[in-house]
C-alpha cells in the first residue's frame, strides 16, 4: 500500500476529561509507478463575462487556458467552458469530452482563440454544465479549474443549490483575476468542491497559475479517497479538519458509513502527504482506563489504505496529562491564525477598526510564534506589525485591495511542524 | 470456555488476551458487556474501551513449588512490572522487575530484565551474571525501537532469586525486594533499597523522616543505558528448617513497610488461600484494595532444608528451627561501597 496514517496525540487525559485531539499525517508516495487507478478528467471554466476585456484579461486568460491545455497528458478527457450569462461550451462539441491527443490540443488551441468577452457573470451555471460533463465518466479522476474576475450575477441562493447537488462529483480550484471578485463566493466554492482558491492580481500571472494548476492535478493518482472515522459509543466528533497544506473544515462533509462510522471525503490524492485534525469527545474513564476514542482510516470504496488509532488513557498523573503534544498545539494555532485574519478583515470592513487591531494582532502573533513566514509578510500589508511577539500592530491607512484579498485567500495556508525558521 | 485459537493455549479460557500469545480473543467486552465486543486490536468495537491488556494481570503458578502473579493495580494505565518464574524439579529461578515510570518504554524494559535474567540464569546459577546481562539487555534498547528511547533511556530494577534445595542466592538492583519469611516472627528483608531512603537512613538520617522524604523513593541504582556502572549486590544463605522466599515490587511493600505486619499479612493470606497461587492472587488483591497505587508483582516460593521433608506451605505454624545468617558470608557477598548517588530516579 502506498498510503500511511500516524497519529499525533498526548493520549493521556486527566480524569473527568473527554475531549481527545490527534493530527493525523497520511502520506501517499503516490500508485505504483505514478500511473492513476482510474481515467481522469479535465474542465477548464474561463469567465467571458464584458469585464474581462479591463486591463487585458480576456487576452491573458485565452494564453493561460492554451497553456493549461498544453499540460493535460495524453488519454485525459477535457473540455473547456465559457462563462458568460449561459454555460457555453468551447471545446468539443456541445455534451461532448475531448480525449486528449496532439492533435485535440491543438484543435482546443484554436477554439480559444474564438474566446470573446461580452456578457454576465453566472457561476452556478458553469459549474453546473460541467458537473454534466462530468457525469459521463463516473469514477474518474474529476478536476476543475474556475476562473472568474467578478461577483456573480445569478439569483440568490442559485449557486448554493448546484454548489448542493454537485458537491463530491469534482473537485475545483478557483482563480480571481483582479480585485472585483468576492473571496467569500470563491471560497464557498472552493470549500463545496474540496480545491483551492487564491488571487492573480495581474493578468499577466494567469499563465503560470493555470499551468501549476494543471500540472497539479496531473499528479493525482486516485480519484476518491476518503478518511473513515470510527468513534465509540457516547461519543461525538467535534470535527474533522484538514490542517496541512491549509485549513479546510470537513466536519459538515460526513456521510455515514455504518454504526459509529463516518466517511471525510478528502479528494483525489498523488504523491503527497496531508495532514489532519480529528477531535472527538468521548465519556469518561477511570484512572488507568484505556479507550479507543477513533479509529481513523484512509479508504478508497471498499479497499483499506492505512489505519491509525486515536487513543485516551486516563491518570492521575499530571505530568502526562498536561503534556502539550507540538503538532496538536502548532496546527489549533494555524486554524486560529486563519480565522483571526478572516475575522480582522471583517472587522475592517465593518469599520470595527478595534476589533480588527485585535484579531490582527493575534494573527501576527500565531504566525510568527509557528514560524509562518508567508502569512506574517502578508499580515505585513495590511498592518504596520510592532512586535509580532507580543501581537502588536497598527491598521494602515491605505490598503491595497489585492493585498487584502491575497492575505484573506492565502489565510488559510499553512506550515507544518519543525519548519519554523 | 474460549481457548486461545492462534496458539490453543488452555490458560485463554475467559481472558480477553491470550496469556500466551498476546492475541485478543473476540470475548465479550468486560467493560459493556457486549457478546463477542473485543475486536482483533483488543478494543472494544462498541464502547471502544481497551478488554484489557496481556500484561494487565499474569499469573504463573507452579503448583507446590512455586507462584508469582503480578498485576497493574488500580492507578496505573499498564503493568511496568514483569516477572519471570522457571522450576526445574525442586529448582526455582524467580525474577521479579520494576520499571522506572519516568523512562520510556519502562514496560519494555522490565520484561527485557525479567526474561534476559532468567534465561541466563536457566544456563547457570549466576545471579551477578544474570544481573549483568540484564542490565546490557536493558542498555541495548536505546538503540532499538522507538527514538524516544535514546532521549530517556528505559529503565528499571530488578530482584532475582535462585533456589537450590536450601541453598538460596539472590541479587538486586533498585527497589523491588526479597524477603525470608519465617514460619513465625517478623519478615527478615533479603535486600537494601537502592533508594534515596535508605541511603539516608546509612548516612544517619531519621528513619521515619527519611522515608516521609518526597524523596524517599527516588531509586539510586538501576538498569538502563543511563545508569551509573552498576555492581549488582548480591546475597546467598542456607535455609535450616523451613519457610518462604517473597520477592515483590514496591506496589506491595509500599502498603506493608513494617517486617512485622509484612510478615503477619502474607502468612494470613497463605494460611486463607490453600494454594500458594491463590495466596499471591490474594496478596495482589490486598494490595489493590489498599489503593493499588503502583503495578504489584508479588512472588511465593516455599524453602526448606533437606532435613525437614514436609511441603513448606504445610509448615506453617510450626516452629522449627530455622537459622537465616544475619549477614550473608563475606566470601559470597562482593564488598560493595555505595557512593553517594550521583542521579536519581523517581520511580513509581
Amino acid at each position: 500500500m502506498p498510503y500511511t496514517a500516524e497519529a499525533f496525540q498526548n493520549e493521556f487525559l486527566a480524569l473527568g476529561a473527554t475531549e481527545v485531539n490527534a493530527i493525523i499525517t497520511v502520506t501517499s508516495s503516490g500508485s505504483e509507478g505514478g500511473r492513476r487507478t482510474a481515467g481522469a478528467t479535465e474542465i477548464i471554466i474561463v469567465d467571458a463575462s464584458g469585464s474581462m476585456q479591463a486591463e487585458g484579461r480576456i487576452n491573458a486568460a485565452r494564453q493561460a487556458a492554451k497553456a493549461a491545455v498544453e499540460c493535460i497528458d495524453d488519454g485525459v478527457n477535457f473540455a473547456i467552458i465559457a462563462g458568460v450569462s449561459t454555460a457555453q461550451q468551447l471545446f468539443p462539441a456541445p455534451g461532448q469530452l475531448a480525449v486528449s491527443s496532439p492533435q485535440t490540443r491543438a484543435e482546443a488551441v484554436r477554439s480559444i482563440d474564438r474566446l470573446q468577452a461580452s456578457g454576465g457573470t453566472a457561476m452556478g451555471a458553469w459549474l453546473l454544465l460541467a458537473g454534466q460533463l462530468f457525469a459521463q465518466r463516473p469514477g474518474d479522476i474529476a478536476h476543475a479549474i474556475l476562473l472568474t474576475d467578478g461577483d456573480n450575477g445569478e439569483r440568490h441562493g442559485y449557486l448554493e443549490q448546484v454548489l448542493d447537488s454537485i458537491a463530491g462529483r469534482f473537485t475545483c480550484d478557483c482563480r480571481g483575476v483582479g480585485v472585483n471578485w468576492k473571496v467569500s463566493e470563491l471560497r464557498k466554492i472552493a470549500t463545496a468542491l474540496l480545491g483551492t482558491v487564491d488571487i492573480v492580481a495581474q493578468p499577466s500571472g494567469l499563465t503560470a497559475a493555470f499551468e501549476q494548476m494543471m500540472t497539479k492535478a496531473m499528479g493525482k493518482t486516485s480519484a476518491d479517497v476518503q478518511l473513515k472515522v470510527w468513534t465509540p459509543v457516547n461519543s461525538t466528533v467535534r470535527f474533522v479538519k484538514q490542517v496541512e497544506p491549509e485549513v479546510m473544515d470537513l466536519t459538515g462533509k460526513r456521510a455515514e458509513d455504518g454504526p459509529r462510522a463516518g466517511r471525510y471525503p478528502l479528494g483525489s490524492w498523488g504523491a503527497e502527504s496531508r495532514d489532519y485534525h480529528v477531535c472527538v469527545d468521548v465519556a469518561p474513564g477511570a484512572a488507568g482506563d484505556e479507550m479507543l476514542a477513533a479509529r481513523v482510516s484512509v479508504v478508497e470504496g471498499d479497499t483499506v489504505h492505512a489505519q491509525s488509532l486515536v487513543r485516551a488513557v486516563w491518570t492521575e498523573d499530571s505530568a502526562l496529562s498536561t503534556r502539550i503534544n507540538r503538532q496538536v498545539a502548532h496546527y489549533t494555532g494555524q486554524a486560529e491564525l486563519a480565522d483571526a485574519i478572516q475575522a480582522g478583515i471583517e472587522a475592517r470592513k465593518a469599520g470595527d477598526d478595534r476589533t480588527a487591531t485585535i484579531k490582527f494582532g493575534r494573527a501576527a502573533q500565531l504566525a510568527h510564534a509557528s514560524g509562518n513566514k508567508a502569512t506574517e509578510e502578508l499580515l505585513a500589508t495590511v498592518v504596520d506589525i510592532e512586535d509580532a511577539a507580543t501581537g502588536t500592530v497598527r491598521l494602515r491607512r491605505k490598503v491595497e485591495a489585492a493585498d487584502e484579498m491575497a492575505l484573506d485567500t492565502r489565510s488559510t495556508k499553512t506550515v507544518r511542524v519543525g519548519r519554523a525558521q | 470456555m474460549t481457548d486461545c485459537a492462534s496458539c490453543a493455549d488452555e490458560r485463554a479460557a475467559g481472558a480477553a488476551f491470550c496469556e500466551a500469545c498476546g492475541r485478543a480473543l473476540g470475548a465479550p467486552c468486560p467493560n459493556c458487556g457486549i457478546p463477542g465486543g473485543v475486536g482483533e486490536d483488543g478494543y472494544c468495537q462498541n464502547c471502544g474501551m481497551l478488554a484489557g491488556r496481556p500484561r494487565d494481570h499474569i499469573e504463573n503458578d507452579r503448583g507446590e513449588v512455586a507462584a508469582a502473579v503480578t498485576d497493574r493495580g488500580r492507578r496505573h494505565h499498564r503493568n511496568e512490572d514483569a516477572m519471570w518464574l522457571a522450576v526445574r524439579g525442586a529448582d526455582v529461578d524467580v525474577v521479579v522487575s520494576d520499571g522506572v515510570s519516568a523512562s520510556f518504554d519502562p514496560d519494555v524494559a522490565s520484561e527485557t530484565a525479567a526474561n534476559t535474567a532468567g534465561a541466563l540464569l536457566a544456563g547457570s546459577p549466576d545471579v551477578s551474571a544474570a544481573i549483568l546481562g540484564a542490565k546490557q539487555a536493558v542498555a541495548d534498547l536505546v538503540n532499538s525501537g522507538d527514538p524516544r528511547r535514546t532521549t530517556s533511556n528505559p529503565a528499571c530494577t530488578i530482584v532475582l532469586a535462585t533456589v537450590r534445595g536450601a541453598e538460596i542466592n539472590i541479587g538486586w538492583v533498585g527497589d523491588s525486594r526479597a524477603y525470608w519469611l519465617p514460619p513465625d516472627g517478623p519478615a527478615e528483608q533479603l535486600t537494601e533499597d537502592d533508594s534515596w531512603a535508605t541511603h539516608a537512613i546509612a548516612m544517619g538520617a531519621d528513619p521515619i523522616a527519611a522515608m516521609q522524604d518526597p524523596k524517599a523513593h527516588a531509586i539510586t541504582a538501576w538498569l538502563g543505558a543511563d545508569a551509573a556502572p552498576v555492581l549488582p549486590r548480591t546475597g546467598a544463605f542456607t535455609v535450616v528448617g523451613a519457610g518462604h522466599l517473597v520477592l515483590c515490587s514496591d506496589g506491595l511493600w509500599n502498603y506493608l513497610p513494617d517486617p512485622e505486619a509484612f510478615a503477619a499479612t502474607v502468612r494470613a493470606h497463605l494460611r486463607a488461600g490453600g494454594t500458594l497461587i491463590s495466596a499471591a492472587r490474594s496478596l495482589v488483591e490486598f494490595a489493590n484494595a489498599a489503593g493499588g497505587a503502583d503495578n504489584i508483582t508479588v512472588a511465593l516460593i516455599p524453602v526448606s532444608s533437606a532435613a525437614d521433608v514436609t511441603p513448606a506451605h504445610e509448615a506453617l505454624g510450626e516452629t522449627p528451627a530455622h537459622e537465616i545468617p544475619a549477614e550473608t558470608p563475606a566470601d559470597e557477598i562482593p564488598a560493595v561501597e555505595i557512593p553517594a548517588p550521583a542521579d536519581e530516579k523517581v520511580k513509581e
